[in-house]
């Protein structure tokens, strides 16, 4: 014990200031407020289109001017809304135990949606996505120690067209005990789903205590808000069910070219959305958001694996942070049409960036080809990404034993550290332990079959798909779901 | 009261405290000093080993384990005569002529000892003329050579070729290192190899029993 023991100090430093984390702040808090001044007078002067007709009534009855389909927000109503707007959201798991604290800074990752092609995770091919696919992503996220959520990862085609989302919300649900973010194209589906979640957690009133999904509600850009996704607020806000609010927009396109004028449009969009929810029930939990590109004019294509994807991103996340409002952003997304270098580069880099920001629900990782095509590979890989970004995030802990004083003294110069104790100790939890990355003799590395990245993660991901056992859901629930769906197939 | 088996499950946690407590236990209690060190000190030393060969236990634990074992071995040898210490055999080792770095002996030196050879560790930055007047105080089993650097390890040829014309070709000569592979063992003319410090264990026990 003796090299162990530092020599603890009798004095006590006054007002240590420690960065445990590592928080990439790149806008200030004097950047945050002119682009939130920015946004205000933009809502006053320019206003937005508001095509729902009940959300006009709740804006003029709340202080708004509407003139036809325009609405100007006072500023005051804007600063109500941010500051009204609960600072944090818990997320819990199909149990109703607390999983995520989607607040201030900590970051959560999952996989994306919205694509029409997946990779096949055994033959690699690619091919349109069928329900069983989501329910494979359900099992590998609910296998991947560093993916805190799921999403669809592709939109099945091998049932009703119109209920799509509905057998995805079951597929997923069924499949990880970890939370849901469901998309939601209609009121009717919103509908549909909030019973089946309502099948899962036992009541209304326990889903609200404890919610274990959230609603995906897109936005529809450019300060335009379309009766449809307005009606899907004012139905989220009066179930009393978490919602993101989620823009979208392309520089120099459908926003200003310039980073600070497309953040301008994106928080006076996610804010109209806030607004709302909270004139409709006044503390609805909301989380906002967008995802941002710009246009590759030599393809004429929206790129994700862009360096601006995660410079705005980022913006976005400063923003939401500076008017503590929970925050949802993109990442680990990749231009690369299949595993390759490209791939590897834009996941990691663009998951780092959108993890030191803050961003607390990240997703995204998993999809190639701009978003088109989603692999169950890649986000594999992306769970060994996370686990490094982890660990840079989480700095250096500065303290008396870690400072080690006696353990140098005691080993001397020119000794080893290998034998003391304090290495015992610490060895394990300092280090972080790869579980993808190759760090073989080439000896070992040979005689294992000399196997790429790709490859070990192709074995890792077959190998989940085929041992691991989610938790299951009563056969009393699935029959309650699938009740659910044939009624809503019926009517839809 | 302590048992053998306590004092094992010491050296495997690498309580160092812990396992000359209960050493001086056994000793007070009459338990003979041999039984102490062969099955207890040297047992959980064993277990040590297969773990750490099968990539559940790494260097920084064997390295506290086996310190825990050595201390608990110093207090029982004086009661032990010398001529009845279990010996698997004895191993000289050395890093060569050029070459400071000793970890990895070091590291060989803990695993050897700990599964009963007797180890002459003569240091870093050894001629093949040291080697081999060192082979013949100490009359070795087995000499084994330590090199980390591409340029130092050309001198393990020096040396075997020199125990060789001195007579000693009768000791086997094992090499290890990083840059060392099989290949160049054989190049060298050396009788073994071994990639890692609980392989070097096998290597010594199935050299010495040809």
């Amino acid at each position: 014990m003796e090299t162990f023991n530092t020599t603890r100090s009798n004095f006590t430093r006054a007002s240590f200031e420690v960065n445990q984390t590592i928080f990439w702040q790149m806008l200030s808090d004097d950047q945050c407020e002119e682009i939130f001044m920015t946004v205000q007078e933009l809502l006053e002067r320019t206003g937005v289109e508001i095509l729902n007709e009940e959300a006009r009534e709740i804006f003029e009855k709340a202080g708004c001017w509407v003139d036809g389909t325009r609405v100007r927000i006072p500023s005051p109503l804007t600063e109500w809304a941010a500051r009204t707007a609960p600072s944090r959201v818990t997320l819990c798991d199909r149990n109703g135990k607390r999983a995520l604290r989607v607040e201030t800074t900590y970051s959560y990752f999952g996989p994306g949606q919205g694509n029409s092609f997946v990779l096949d995770p055994h033959t690699g091919e690619r091919r349109k996505p069928v329900k069983d696919d989501v329910a494979a992503t359900a099992v590998v996220c609910d296998a991947l120690k560093n993916i805190d959520f799921v999403l669809s990862n592709g939109y099945p085609t091998d049932v009703k067209e119109a209920a799509a989302d509905l057998h995805v919300f079951e597929a997923l649900v069924a499949n990880t005990t970890k939370p849901i973010i469901q998309y939601i194209p209609s009121v009717k589906h919103a509908q549909a789903i909030l019973d089946m979640a309502v099948a899962v957690a036992g009541s209304l009133r326990e889903l609200q205590k404890n919610p274990f999904f959230v609603y995906l509600i897109d936005a529809d850009g450019t300060l335009v808000h379309s009766d449809e996704t307005l009606a899907k607020v004012i139905f989220a806000a009066k179930n009393g069910i978490p919602f993101i609010y989620h823009t979208k927009l392309v520089l120099g396109e459908t926003a200003p070219v310039t980073p600070a004028g497309t953040l301008v449009v994106a928080l006076a969009d996610v804010l109209v959305g806030v607004l709302l929810s909270q004139l409709v029930r006044q503390g609805t939990p909301v989380i906002a958001g967008g995802i941002f590109t710009v246009r590759d004019e030599e393809n004429n294509m929206l790129p994700w694996g862009a360096p601006e994807v995660s410079l705005v991103g980022t913006g976005m996340s400063n923003l939401l942070r500076y008017l503590r409002i929970p925050s949802f952003g993109f990442a680990g997304a990749s231009d690369s049409k299949i595993s390759d270098a490209q791939m590897g580069l834009e996941e990691a880099f663009s998951m780092l960036h959108m993890g030191l920001s803050g961003t607390n629900l990240i997703q995204g990782c998993g999809l190639l080809e701009s978003g088109l095509t989603g692999s169950l590979v890649m986000l594999v890989i992306g769970d060994e990404i996370i686990g490094m970004i982890r660990k840079i995030i989480k700095g250096i802990e500065v303290n008396e034993e870690r400072l080690a004083r006696g353990v140098i003294d005691a080993v001397q110069p020119g000794g080893t550290y290998l034998g003391e104790e304090h290495t015992l100790k610490y060895f394990r939890k300092e280090f972080w332990w790869p579980t993808l990355m190759n760090r073989n003799r080439i000896k070992d590395w040979t005689e294992a079959g000399s196997k790429s990245l790709g490859q070990r993660a192709t074995e890792k991901t077959q190998s989940i798909l085929q041992t691991h056992q989610p938790e299951k859901l009563s056969d009393d629930v699935l029959a309650k779901l699938r009740e659910i769906i044939e009624k809503a197939e019926a009517a839809l | 009261m302590a048992t053998l088996e306590d004092l094992s499950k010491a050296v495997i946690n690498g309580n160092v405290a812990k396992a000359k407590k209960l050493t001086q236990e056994l000793v007070d209690a009459g338990v003979a000093p041999l039984d102490i060190i062969n099955q207890g000190l040297i047992a959980g030393m064993n277990v040590v080993g297969v773990r750490f060969k099968n990539g559940e236990m790494f260097v920084p634990e064997v390295m506290v384990a086996a310190k825990a074992m050595s201390q608990g071995i110093e207090m029982v040898k004086p009661l032990i005569a010398e001529t009845d210490m279990p010996s698997e055999g004895k191993v000289l080792l050395g890093t060569v002529k050029g070459d400071l770095h000793d970890i990895g002996k070091n590291l060989v030196g803990i695993m050897l000892e700990s599964r009963g050879f007797t180890v002459i560790d003569i240091g870093i930055d050894k001629s093949p003329e040291d080697f081999v007047n060192a082979i013949k105080e100490h009359q070795p089993d087995i000499m084994g050579m330590s090199a980390l650097l591409t340029t130092t390890m050309l001198h393990m040829k020096d040396t075997i070729e020199l125990m060789k014309e001195e007579g000693l070709g009768h000791v086997k000569a094992i090499v290890g290192g990083a840059p060392i592979s099989q290949d160049f063992a054989d190049e060298v003319g050396a009788d073994g190899y071994a990639p890692d410090a609980a392989s070097a264990v096998d290597l010594c026990k199935s050299l010495l029993s040809k």
